[in-house]
């Protein structure tokens, strides 16, 4: 994925390769030692992808937060719950720890993981120097907390498999949770495709032109 | 191929560097993002395959005991690590059960799988074909293997039902324990530079 010089590196095992003399447009080159596959900078679609990936995350978000995830029924009566009444209802309970963690891992994470992917896209179309260091912290934390958002979706399925007695308790899955779930998967899709090498492109081009 | 001379990039930033054996125990690290290179760990094979059998032995007890269970007015139900995947295919949203019995089960066995696997090929110096396809696809899945988030989601569900009914803490939730500080611990301990190293002299 990053060049340097003549020289291609395999995202997935590091292995440097040479690339072959001529390239067509959409010809595909895999890594001689992992077979991944490997892409040139000029062929990449990394942006645009993520970008889409984003923008269809995004969307997803809204019935996520605003449909029910799962119903609790308790003799016969319940309701049905979405994300920040379930955290609602945790904290009337005092269980404000466990409320905690669900707003975390179910609200902030996904949102942050929006605004985080998208500002580093734009940085990176926008071939900024600022702080590369940092962005690529940022993008390394993004990639890594973005999987416990499934926090939520597990807990609903020990709940549902847990609690099913007829009349007296049951929980029950509704369509936000597939949403939510669906949102969850897309961001971590965006944040595999982001190539993060990127951010360091525009001073390795530089340092090319210089040598 | 001299040893010395050897290009290698950042995993992380992409810098170049130049290969240079360390010593025992000791770590190289690239000179622009601080990230590590390569480690030099004299036994990590044989420690990683003891972890991994160790991890193979626990994800079966974890999948054959119950999980959890609750008592509810003299009923009781008790959940499996596969009831748990399959109940949202009960509710009808296959796919949600197809990806949480990926996250929960195929995966983390394939991670299982694919250490053995690898870390014999190494050892015995079988064709690393096979080893090298599987590495590979299991660093890719890697995010995908989600046992310490399930375990999150277990101890909330747990704190949550606490008030509501007596709930039975199985004895597979105590090998799930085991076995996530077991691949936690192998992921550590393996250098993924030295595996595709070692895979790479075997066959061209
Ligand atoms: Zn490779």
């Amino acid at each position: 994925m990053a060049e340097h010089g003549a020289l291609l590196q395999c995202r997935v095992c590091s292995h440097l390769s040479h690339p072959p003399r001529q390239l067509k447009r959409f010809e595909v080159m895999h890594c001689p030692r992992c077979g991944a596959r490997v892409k040139f900078a000029q062929q990449s679609n990394s942006v645009e992808v993520t970008w889409a990936l984003l923008i269809a995350a995004a969307i997803l978000y809204i019935p996520a937060n605003m449909l029910p995830i799962m119903s609790v029924y308790m003799l016969g009566a319940g309701q049905p719950d979405t994300i920040i009444t379930g955290v609602y209802h945790l904290l009337e309970a005092g269980q404000w720890p466990l409320a905690l963690i669900v707003f975390v891992a179910s609200i902030v994470v996904p949102l942050l993981k929006l605004f985080t992917l998208s500002f580093l896209l734009i940085s990176i179309q926008r071939r900024s120097r600022w702080r590369q260091y940092d962005r690529m912290r940022l993008y390394r934390i993004t990639e890594y907390v973005g999987r416990w958002s499934m926090v939520d979706v597990f807990v609903i399925a020990i709940l549902v498999g847990l609690v099913q007695f007829g009349n007296l308790a049951r929980v029950d899955a509704n369509l936000g949770s597939l949403s939510f779930a669906a949102v969850v998967v897309l961001t971590m899709f965006a944040a595999r495709t982001l190539d993060e090498h990127l951010i360091w492109d525009i001073t390795r081009q530089e340092e090319q032109q210089n040598a | 191929m001299s040893v010395s001379a050897e290009p290698i990039a950042c995993q992380e930033c992409g810098q170049l560097h130049r290969y240079r054996p360390v010593a025992p125990g000791k770590t190289a690290n690239c000179s622009r993002c601080g990230a590590v290179l390569y480690r030099n760990r004299p036994n990590m094979l044989d420690a990683v395959l003891a972890l991994t059998l160790a991890g193979l032995t626990l994800f079966v007890l974890t999948n054959v005991f119950p999980l959890l269970g609750l008592r509810a007015q003299g009923a009781e139900q008790e959940l499996h690590l596969l009831g748990a995947s399959l109940a949202f295919w009960d509710q009808g949203y296959p796919i949600l059960a197809g990806l949480i019995i990926l996250n929960i089960i195929v995966f983390p066995l394939f991670e299982l799988l694919t250490l053995l696997v690898v870390v014999l090929t190494i050892r015995y110096r079988w064709r690393s074909n096979m080893a090298i396809f599987l590495f590979r696809w299991m660093r890719e899945l890697k995010p995908w293997g989600m046992l310490e988030v399930f375990m999150l989601g277990v101890l909330v569900a747990v704190v949550k039902l606490g008030d509501l009914a007596t709930l039975i803490v199985g004895a597979a939730f105590w090998s799930f324990a085991g076995l996530i500080l077991t691949m936690a611990a192998a992921t550590a301990l393996l250098d993924p530079f030295s595996v595709w190293r070692a895979l790479e002299k075997k066959h061209g």
